[in-house]
């Protein structure tokens, strides 16, 4: 009896052992094509290859003095910041009353709303370009690709705050109007403090998407560039090192943020906590 | 007289109350259903309207007719796709769900608690960079002066750089495998973490072998789980246009590259008929699985 708990023990830590060694090869082979992309763009070797001739920030430099990178980093925050503030708004009015409504159809509603990230956005692009050039007769530009970006990141935002709202104590707003508050009151002083977090998070996050968005921005940006599309018509001349320094700023970009969405959320309540227990002591 | 207009008042007010309470708790859905009603079901409809005119002499006319769809069908290079495509979702997602089953058990099982939402965290962060980066990113692994490719020159494996790896079907599955692994470990994961593991060493204590607890205990009870995550990985490939134009070549062509073509040649309305089969695909899959998808929140970073 006591040796086949042995036995079992041994196998389970074979098992063990072979299986975190191949959770190791999948970090290798998630990470590999990133950390590759970034060692390059520091190569001398003009390539974008091995060998390792040298570490140089030439590339970065061209990148910086290139003034189609310029172009395309401006245009791209010009649009990641519309879309932003688009979606925020419209994504955080959306999701009170989709958690608290008692609406019949409120399920209903949930899924429309997510329907836009659940359709490949190769559809929204194209669906987007035939209203704005046949039936609106627009012409294209960094605007009607925001309302494109705006399409895909809202129900992102809807996702995160309505999963605050969720969790949010209804209580604390009994008690506000208990104690004389509005309705304008509670709102202000009760309820957007405490999903303040989530509404930052979901804005840095549409912040995101929009920054790496393709497809839709693709259809409907008409003659401009935003950094995605700077990159992807210049793999077609093939690999240089400037575009993945180019390439390599993005993902710093993007990995900031997106840090910031998830550490804000912690941040905010250690400071709240902080100064709570402050006005206690 | 003053205290009773108050308390006349009084129910009003809150009447009053009430129905602001009402026209505040609906009215913020009107900001988004202008944006999806305007902006995403109008286009929609508009691209159903397209599929079933003609196009003639470069403008549409509204005159009804299948022959987009006939069309479609009637050239034997675009149903080829069409199946290609279906081929390369089936073997990606098979592959990337096979790649994520042992990596979701050994997280959920050998992994002490603490270190286990870094390590989850560690394989979403690649889903969350840009997409067309990651895309882009196998070019230096794969192409003629790649990694790959150095690397077998310098094994002494080969003399010349060799281009098969990249510019066909193969390259665009092993892209989709990379491209949608997190989302299949992602959602294995949040099932797996909800199974009793006595369950396994129950069986396992009646006589079962370790693999057969697996198939035959913890399989069956997260199914639902294995089948929300083939649907999150099986689906975005469908629509997949990037990693087929970048990595693919002629071989790798899928129906994305083809609707991008019908469109950007001004042929609206073939286009528009292909995209309306792979939207109604989806969104068939999408209600056929419903009550699996409806208990899963795959976004939920």
């Amino acid at each position: 009896m006591a040796r086949e708990v042995e036995v079992l023990s041994r196998r389970a830590r074979v098992a063990r052992v072979l299986l975190s060694t191949y959770a190791m090869l999948i970090y290798v082979f998630l990470f590999a094509p990133i950390v590759l992309l970034v060692l390059f763009s520091f190569n001398a070797n003009r390539y974008g290859t091995f060998p390792i001739t040298g570490w140089t920030l030439t590339w970065y430099r061209q990148a910086f003095t290139d003034y189609q990178v310029h172009d395309a980093v401006s245009t791209t925050l010009k649009v990641a910041l519309q879309v932003t503030l688009i979606s925020t708004v419209v994504g955080t009015a959306a999701a009170f009353p989709l958690v608290r409504s008692t609406l019949r159809f409120r399920s209903g509603i949930r899924i429309f709303f997510i329907l836009p990230i659940m359709i490949p956005g190769l559809l929204i692009g194209v669906s987007l370009l035939v209203l704005f050039t046949s039936t609106f007769h627009w012409k294209l530009s960094p605007e009607t690709a925001v309302i494109g970006q705006a399409v895909y990141t809202t129900p992102f935002v809807i996702l995160l705050v309505a999963a605050r709202l969720q969790a949010f104590d209804r209580s604390l707003e009994r008690a506000a109007a208990d104690l004389g508050a509005n309705n304008f009151q509670t709102l202000r002083r009760v309820v957007m403090p405490l999903i303040f977090p989530a509404v930052i998070a979901g804005a840095l996050f549409a912040f995101t998407l929009s920054l790496d968005e393709f497809i839709i921005t693709y259809f409907l940006i008409g003659g401009h560039n935003t950094l995605p599309i700077f990159i992807y018509t210049q793999v077609k001349f093939g690999i240089t090192p400037e575009v993945n320094a180019v390439a390599s700023m993005l993902l710093a970009a993007s990995l900031l943020i997106l840090g910031l969405a998830f550490a804000l959320p912690v941040v905010v309540r250690a400071v709240r906590r902080a100064v709570l227990r402050a006005r206690t002591a | 007289m003053s205290a009773s207009a108050e308390t006349a008042e009084q129910p009003q007010a809150v009447r009053a109350h009430r129905r602001g309470a009402g026209i505040a708790s609906y009215g913020g859905f009107i900001p988004a259903i202008v944006l999806f009603g305007l902006f995403f079901l109008v286009p929609l409809a508009i691209i159903v309207c397209y599929s079933f005119w003609e196009t003639i002499d470069y403008s549409v006319v509204h005159h009804w007719t299948l022959d987009n769809y006939r069309y479609f069908f009637s050239v034997s290079a675009y149903v080829t796709t069409m199946w290609s495509t279906l081929w390369v979702a089936i073997v990606a997602t098979a592959i990337a769900i096979g790649l994520a089953f042992p990596f979701a058990y050994w997280l959920s099982r050998y992994v002490p608690q603490w270190l286990r939402l870094p390590l989850l965290v560690l394989v979403i962060v690649p889903f969350w960079t840009s997409y067309l980066l990651r895309v882009y990113s196998w070019l230096t692994i794969l192409g003629e002066k790649g990694v790959l490719n150095r690397f077998l020159q310098w094994a002494g494996i080969t003399h010349h750089p060799l281009g098969v790896f990249l510019y066909d079907r193969p390259a665009v599955i092993l892209v989709l495998i990379y491209l949608y692994f997190p989302f299949g470990a992602l959602t294995l994961y949040s099932s797996i973490e909800r199974f009793d593991w006595n369950q396994l060493r129950a069986a396992m204590d009646l006589g079962a072998s370790p693999l057969k607890a697996i198939f035959r205990i913890l399989v069956p009870q997260i199914m639902p789980g294995i089948v929300t995550a083939v649907i999150f990985v099986f689906i975005p490939i469908l629509g997949e246009y990037l990693t087929p134009q970048i990595v693919g070549g002629t071989g790798g062509v899928m129906i994305g590259n083809l609707i991008v073509n019908f469109f950007q040649a001004a042929e609206y309305t073939r286009g528009a008929a292909v995209s309306l089969l792979i939207a109604l695909f989806i969104v068939g899959l999408l209600a056929l699985f419903r009550k699996s998808l409806s208990t899963a929140d795959a976004y939920g970073a």
